[in-house]
């Protein structure tokens, strides 16, 4: 048991009023973990939580690293980005790289160059100098991969990666996430709804209903009563 | 030529308004990009007009007061406090309002301009006092700028762009994504506050130099202008500012040379070569369109 993330009967709300309560779980170093349930029923708030970008109501988070010193690798949704930015995708990834370079300080060599490698790393060394609002949907979520990577994280936080993309970029992204995880030991969380992607590569889930949030194996958690329950008769059917 | 060659004179008449032209046109469109960026144009036009209707406030405040200060310096001391309290505190009234997501930005800038204008308007009509002294100040008369007046602005805004450049990495991020700033760890509020206090020292000295139209012009049109011809961050701004030092000196050119307003000269100038900009893009584009089609 080497725990990097623990959640000790969290409350995570807006303005002072809870959406989950009594939130509590692990997740282990180099793990692969989903964030799952229906619409509307807090996932996001959850993510948001565990990314520190809304207060803890009660209970408290634990980090099992040092979150000044290294911070989480965050991939938000590719639309939340403003594409009227001139950037090309090599300058955002740069922003990951740069996250450590202390304001008025110039960013040097060796976080130049890790950028231009987390690039590699995804597979978009080619498209270092294109525009990154030019780049199809897939690939602009692989440079959000790299950026967050360029921060030299300890636990990646992903939301819904493969949203709006085509079964090719998906293949690709999915490719990316799972080397990382399987092969660099990197820690992944997920938040996704993408059932057939979360039954073939993730290993355990959190799943999130009624205010409060329960962590299993993806085969526990991912029974064919509860995804009946929570999306629909076609979510049972076998993939 | 000989118009050209007498505006570059050391002896020439109006060289501090000259020059004081040419450094609006060089800051203000670096502090318009994230105008742009961030989308708040409209923006550009309410703060200016703030900025204007602090200066009118404290020239009443002085009247209703009693206060006199005396000559020159004094004056522009009371109208660069109102210009930078009013645009400053208008800047984080309108950020803590968009944080609380109340109305839509339209409504939030589209509400501050129609207050500024009117308050610029029941201010200087309030003031006994002064009123053409203000009038100038609110027009932005850049013809009278001093000696001592340039040095200022040339400071000020000397220091704005400094820190502009400086800090480009952490304006640029909290712009891009703020999300993404909050988790690695930076001051996000901070970042926006000192970029606020940024933009507001630019509006309010370029409005008391120039005056409102032609800060709003400098903020939005060379940006505007930039942006359609680069793809990199720092291309955007230095192109932007180019854009804007470029059209101050052309309009001043024609201002001088056709006994033309500035004001109007150096706007015009700047949505012209917008348009001119835009339709040339489209045109390339169409042709290279062509090309790949054949």
């Amino acid at each position: 048991m080497d725990p990097l993330l623990r959640l000790w009967g969290v409350s995570l709300g807006y303005k002072g009023r809870p959406v989950l309560d009594g939130v509590s779980f692990v997740i282990e170093r180099g793990e692969f973990a989903a964030l799952l349930g229906p619409n509307g029923a807090g996932k996001t708030t959850l993510f948001r939580g565990i990314l520190g970008l809304i207060p803890v109501l009660a209970g408290r988070i634990e980090y099992g690293f040092d979150r000044r010193a290294t911070p989480p690798g965050y991939v938000p949704q590719k639309e939340s980005l403003d594409p009227i930015f001139p950037l090309t995708a090599y300058e955002v990834v740069l922003m990951g790289a740069a996250a450590r370079v202390l304001p008025l300080w110039p960013v040097g060599r060796r976080r130049r160059h890790l950028a231009a490698e987390c690039l590699a790393r995804v597979g978009l060394s080619d498209a270092a100098e294109e525009p990154f609002w030019a780049l199809s949907g897939g690939q602009k979520q692989r440079v959000l991969i790299a950026r967050a990577l360029a921060v030299e994280p300890p636990l990646l936080l992903l939301d819904e990666p493969t949203a709006g993309v085509d079964p090719g970029a998906e293949a690709a992204i999915i490719d990316v996430i799972m080397r990382l995880n399987r092969d660099e030991g990197l820690t992944v969380v997920i938040v996704s709804h993408h059932l057939r992607l979360v039954r073939e590569v993730v290993r355990s889930v959190i799943w999130v209903e009624e205010a409060s949030a329960t962590k299993g194996t993806a085969a526990e958690m991912l029974s064919t009563e509860r995804l009946v329950d929570a999306f629909g008769t076609a979510a049972g059917r076998p993939l | 030529m000989s118009t050209l060659a007498e505006m570059l004179s050391r002896d020439f008449l109006l060289h501090n308004a000259l020059v004081g032209s040419v450094l609006v046109g060089l800051v203000c469109p670096l502090v318009g990009v994230y105008f742009v960026l961030r989308r708040m144009i409209f923006l550009g036009v309410a703060l200016p007009q703030l900025s204007a209707a602090g200066v009118a406030f404290a020239f009443l405040l002085k009247s209703v007061a009693g206060v006199h200060q005396h000559g020159e310096s004094g004056e522009r001391v009371l109208a660069i406090i109102g210009s930078l309290g009013f645009a400053f505190v208008g800047l984080l009234v309108l950020a803590a309002l968009e944080r609380q997501g109340r109305q839509t930005v339209e409504a939030r800038i589209g509400i501050t301009y129609a207050f500024a204008a009117a308050a610029s308007i029941l201010f200087v009509a309030a003031d006994p006092y002064g009123e053409a002294e203000m009038t100038h100040l609110l027009k932005g008369d850049i013809v009278t700028t001093t000696g001592t007046g340039l040095r200022l602005l040339a400071g000020v805004l000397g220091a704005v762009a400094l820190a502009l450049f400086a800090l480009r990495k952490e304006f640029l991020l909290v712009s891009f994504d703020r999300d993404m700033a909050v988790v690695l760890g930076k001051r996000a509020a901070l970042w926006d506050t000192v970029l606020y206090l940024l933009i507001g020292v630019t509006i309010s000295f370029g409005v008391m130099t120039a005056g409102p139209l032609v800060t709003f012009g400098f903020l939005v049109a060379p940006p505007l202008t930039a942006r359609l011809v680069t793809r990199h961050m720092p291309a955007f701004s230095v192109v932007a500012a180019a854009f804007g030092a470029v059209t101050a000196f052309v309009g001043f050119y024609f201002a001088y040379r056709f006994d033309l307003p500035l004001g109007p000269m150096d706007v015009a100038l700047a949505i012209f070569v917008l348009i001119f900009v835009g339709v040339f893009r489209g045109a390339v584009r169409a042709v290279r369109w062509r090309r790949l089609q054949r």
